[in-house]
């Protein structure tokens, strides 16, 4: 009776999306060309010079015509961390031992000399966004992995949870209050039309961009950097019951 | 100059991508891990360097984030392999030891005898 | 050029299905997180084949390095080898 019912609901279901799917012309070609202005795609290649004066487009729609995503995957991400760290997260009182064993002396000294290197790379991605491909996201990434050969080469190195949280709460106040500073002057949440606008492909140009995208970098980086702290320190558990041994 | 330049980064990036197809060939071949770990670090970081260094060489503005990258690489990938020959060691995996390579002693029995063929 | 690059399209695309069945077949969880890294490569390089390389950057970045990580460090603290044997509550089978 139950089979019947879920079957019954995924065929109403799959009726309606295929009739949906169907108005959609696959195979045309929906950018269209950049003398008409009828698609979307088109609009944004025509007019992001002008009116948002970056000249990497995929940044301009993420963090300007859409920028409200972007706050709502940033959510996401801060929501994934906070899940993980409530859960595994104990403030132990000893000395914390982490479940990788010593390492030998050069790969200690070789990570000294290349986690600098690591940290200038992810800061560069996050502040050229708006001029070469990359952005807050790829940069946060690029400096956790920075810090996760740091962990994983030293036993005794720790990166302190407050820091962490304090750099994370105040990068996400920050994109929020750009957001309001664009409500309260300009009438619309995240506008970008109060900022200095700058020379076009130089590196202050853009209005908010530049420091929106700063702020998710840092925000990405501490949050990340705190997810493999915290896996890390978990200990073993011989507690885990295999099902072999219950029979 | 500014042509010899161009051609002096052509030359070494196909240098380069020839290193870098010899070290994957390498890795395919050979019988253990130790070979293995050898063929991929030592011709994959010469391959990548030389690569780099040749783009540097063709747009003369970009020569000193190429230095900073081959430096990189010249640092990190003896480092990566270091690491994973010493955990390999630490897991007890014994290197592949060919007594004798004889290929012959299969198919002498299939063979006519060898005789005089007066 | 155009016949180049879509060939190499469609051979990289066979490659990934089969890495990601062996990786599905895998009876030892190590082999099949490498083997979800190798997914997350070749997807990089065909996505910047396709002309997207913001994209190509955080796929490089976030699929290779971090999830694999983050999976090996989960499998060291569980368990390393598939477990057939499993019961799940969801059939509700008590043996």
């Amino acid at each position: 009776m139950k089979k019947f019912f879920v079957i019954a609901l995924l065929a109403i279901l799959g009726f309606y999306l295929t009739i949906a799917f169907l108005q959609i012309p696959f195979g045309q070609n929906r950018l269209g060309q950049p003398q008409d202005e009828a698609t979307v795609g088109a609009y944004y290649l025509n007019n992001t010079k002008e009116k948002s004066a970056v000249s990497n487009v995929v940044t301009a729609i993420v963090v300007n015509y859409r920028g409200f995503d972007t706050l709502g995957e940033v959510t996401v991400l801060f929501l994934a961390s906070t899940g993980l760290a409530s859960i595994l997260y104990r403030r132990k009182e000893e000395e914390v031992e982490r479940i990788n064993k010593p390492s030998s002396s050069l790969l200690q000294t070789g990570s000294k000399f290349l986690f600098p290197l690591v940290v200038l790379l992810g800061i560069y991605v996050f502040i050229h966004g708006h001029l070469t491909p990359g952005g807050g996201f790829q940069g946060g990434a690029i400096i956790a992995t920075g810090f996760l050969l740091m962990l994983i080469a030293y036993q005794k190195y720790h990166v302190s949870h407050s820091m962490l949280t304090w750099v994370e709460s105040l990068a996400g106040v920050l994109f929020v209050s750009i957001g309001l500073w664009g409500l309260i002057t300009g009438g619309t949440f995240l506008e970008n039309s109060y900022f200095p606008k700058g020379v076009l492909n130089s590196l202050i140009s853009g209005g908010a961009i530049p420091i929106i995208y700063i702020a998710v970098g840092f925000k990405v980086a501490a949050e990340l950097t705190g997810v493999l702290d915290i896996l890390l320190n978990t200990k073993e558990e011989k507690s885990v019951p295999s099902n072999q041994n219950e029979k | 100059m500014m042509e010899y330049l161009k051609y002096i980064g052509q030359g070494l990036i196909v240098f380069g991508s020839l290193f870098l197809f010899l070290g994957a060939l390498g890795i395919f071949r050979m019988p253990d891990f130790y070979n293995r770990l050898q063929a991929g670090t030592k011709a994959s970081t010469l391959g990548a360097m030389s690569l780099i260094l040749g783009v540097g060489f063709i747009q003369p503005e970009w020569m000193i984030k190429s230095l900073i990258i081959v430096v990189f690489i010249a640092v990190a990938n003896p480092l990566s392999s270091h690491a994973l020959g010493r955990s390999a060691y630490k897991n007890n995996l014994k290197p592949f030891m060919k007594k004798k390579m004889d290929a012959y002693e299969k198919v002498a029995e299939i063979l006519p005898k060898e005789e005089d063929r007066l | 050029m155009i016949y180049v690059y879509t060939g190499a399209i469609v051979l990289l695309a066979m490659l990934l299905v089969y890495v990601a069945l062996y990786a599905i077949r895998q009876k030892d969880l190590l082999y099949a997180v490498i083997a979800t890294g190798v997914v997350s490569l070749i997807l990089s390089i065909v996505f910047l084949m396709l002309q997207a390389p913001d994209v190509a950057l955080t796929e490089a970045a976030i699929g290779i390095a971090l999830t694999t990580i983050a999976f090996v460090i989960t499998i060291r603290n569980t368990a390393r080898y598939e477990n057939d044997n499993a019961q799940s509550g969801f059939n509700n089978k008590k043996e």
